[in-house]
């Protein structure tokens, strides 16, 4: 495999995640309204929906954080960062985003756990739905985006504009 | 102690934070010995929290309201009916900026879509370049008091998660930021008024017929403050309900009837705001775990009985915490502020005898004016790009705006009335 197979994976990839997501917040909207519909014209709401949509939020906001780690966009106090320059800034990033993969790592590892937990004493969510793929997302979204600052950590990006 | 110092060099170093939270967790379980699978039973808990649907949902609405041209038909209608008034167009601004903040929730949008129309249109009227530049920079947070306000959304869920004996009803805190938010809103407008007494401003005159053409261009977008406002108020909608018909209500509008926002672009903005909310809720994810083991080893209260033992008096505690809260905005956006510091101050200020409702009002209020406050006041760099004006400029034309809004902070935090009025006596 060499570098422009590598590059087309990591776009098909992107793609995925891209409407994995979107797909997601479609179906959630869509759920939210008919539960209202339901609601004001047959007295009572679907009882599997509001459980489906809070899992819904759990994902698209793991899913939302995947796609963030991806141009390292989340949330930081660069108050300091701000006023190191040059070559520093350069190997400063890629200690910050070794440090990122080890934690997610750790996070998917131990989540990983939990899933099996779960998947062992078939605990159930809701409506049939076993919990454990509730909650696969967890390990999963943590694991991207152990993989996105693997790669951001190889070739960080050369300046802090998004 | 090592852990503080680990901690720190991850800030400095400019680690994500919710990395940093992360690693505070995962090593205070593990000195305790809990197994560190936990960490992902307390992520899970964003999953058991019904009010959260609100936050993806009204995101999005307000990603595709600002991606139309609601801003447009905004400025025209707030110019048609405040245009003629004493301060003209500063008045118009701060109304339309307020109103818009409120609606998109504050994310920067304010100041890019409608500094956009407002800063040419009060240069041409004749504005001080220093006062037009302060005043759109310091306008871009003035909605974080009113509903649907998702910073307010997200210090309920957090404050209902800790369980403090007292209940912080979503639908309470909205109701309470009203008046503090209207009282800066005010605050802003006497100011404006008097500085613009001395330019030679064209103001324009009032004339029923752009008012109806104003009126009559924006007759998508009227009824649904009062829809969503209304139906909070009157019980109709829970607060996830009323972010369910905010969305399909602006797809319907801004998609399908005016046709501005193609469907061809909707894909890449739902994209762009979970990102935002991803960005926020894995923050809330991760701290659920930390502040957990933090009240597992009791933290928070001796927290609390060590400040106590150094502050008697509740009017020095918010005195005390007023400062902190500045100097918290100065440097952290407003969502990792409540995430990181509501599970430690909130137990303190009930210890003090405020109620929780009045504390998230001060909060957000001291969150407001961090806003635009140097060194890294996100709305001073927003601005400073899109009107391309160096940020020290923008850190002297803001300075009049915060203090008159450090002054509103004063008053919203000692007079509790102020905010507690509308809660204790609404109907029903």
């Amino acid at each position: 495999m060499n570098k422009r197979h590598i590059v087309r994976l990591i776009k098909a990839v992107n793609r995925i995640e891209d409407w994995l997501l979107i797909s997601m917040l479609a179906v959630m909207v869509i759920l939210a309204v008919t539960q209202i519909v339901y609601r004001n014209f047959s007295g009572g709401g679907v009882a599997w929906i509001d459980p489906l949509l809070r899992m819904l939020v759990l994902w698209v906001a793991l899913s939302g954080a995947v796609i963030a780690s991806r141009t390292d966009n989340h949330i930081r106090i660069d108050f300091f960062a701000k006023y190191l320059s040059g070559k520093y800034y350069f190997y400063i990033k890629r200690v910050v985003h070794a440090y990122c993969v080890i934690i997610c790592a750790v996070i998917a590892w131990y989540s990983t756990n939990f899933v099996q937990m779960d998947y062992e004493y078939e605990t159930e969510a809701f409506a049939g739905v076993p919990a454990w793929i509730t909650e696969l997302i967890i390990p999963v979204a943590f694991g991207l985006m152990a993989f996105r600052y693997f790669l951001l950590f190889l070739s960080p990006p050369r300046s802090d504009k998004r | 102690m090592t852990v503080s110092i680990i901690l720190a060099v991850l800030v400095v170093l400019g680690v994500p934070l919710f990395i940093i939270i992360a690693t505070s967790a995962l090593l205070g379980f593990s000195k305790i010995d809990v197994d560190l699978s936990v960490i992902a039973i307390e992520i899970y808990r964003i999953a058991d929290t019904p009010v959260l649907l609100a936050i993806p949902l009204f995101t999005l609405a307000g990603y595709v309201l600002g991606e139309s041209k609601a801003s447009e038909r905004l400025v025209r209608l707030t110019d048609a009916l405040l245009g003629w008034f004493p301060g003209g167009l500063a008045v118009v601004s701060l109304f339309a900026c307020a109103f818009f903040t409120a609606l998109t929730g504050a994310s920067g949008a304010t100041i890019i879509a409608l500094g956009a129309i407002l800063y040419p249109a009060m240069k041409q009227a004749g504005y001080a370049e220093n006062f037009n530049l302060g005043l759109i920079t310091s306008s871009g947070s003035l909605g974080l008091l009113f509903p649907p306000s998702i910073a307010l959304i997200l210090y309920g869920v957090i404050a209902q998660q800790m369980d403090i004996g007292e209940n912080v009803a979503i639908d309470d805190l909205f109701l309470a930021g009203l008046f503090p938010g209207l009282f800066m809103l005010l605050l802003l407008t006497a100011w404006s008024m008097y500085k613009s007494s001395g330019m030679h401003i064209v103001r324009s005159e009032f004339r029923w017929p752009k008012l109806g053409a104003a009126l009559l261009e924006s007759i998508w977008e009227i009824p649904m403050p009062f829809v969503l406002i209304g139906g909070i108020y009157s019980g109709y909608f829970a607060i996830s309900e009323a972010a369910a018909v905010a969305v399909l209500y602006v797809l319907v509008v801004e998609v399908v009837i005016l046709r501005e926002v193609p469907l061809k672009k909707l894909p890449d903005i739902m994209r762009d705001s979970m990102v935002l909310v991803g960005g926020v809720l894995i923050i809330l994810a991760v701290s659920l775990a930390s502040t957990n083991y933090l009240i597992d080893t009791e933290v928070p209260v001796r927290l609390f009985e060590f400040v106590k033992s150094k502050i008697d008096s509740q009017l020095t505690f918010l005195m005390l915490l007023n400062i902190f809260l500045l100097l918290l905005g100065m440097i952290l956006d407003v969502f990792s502020a409540l995430v990181i510091m509501v599970p430690l101050i909130l137990p303190m200020a009930v210890g003090y005898d405020i109620h929780p409702i009045h504390l998230g009002i001060i909060f957000l209020a001291n969150m407001q004016i961090g806003y635009f406050t140097p060194p890294v006041g996100m709305n001073l760099f927003i601005a400073s790009y899109r009107f391309h004006k160096p940020v020290t400029e923008l850190y002297t034309s803001t300075i009049p705006f915060m203090f008159i809004l450090m002054a509103a902070v004063l008053v919203i935090t000692y007079w509790p009335e102020l905010t507690m009025y509308l809660v204790e006596h609404k109907g029903g």
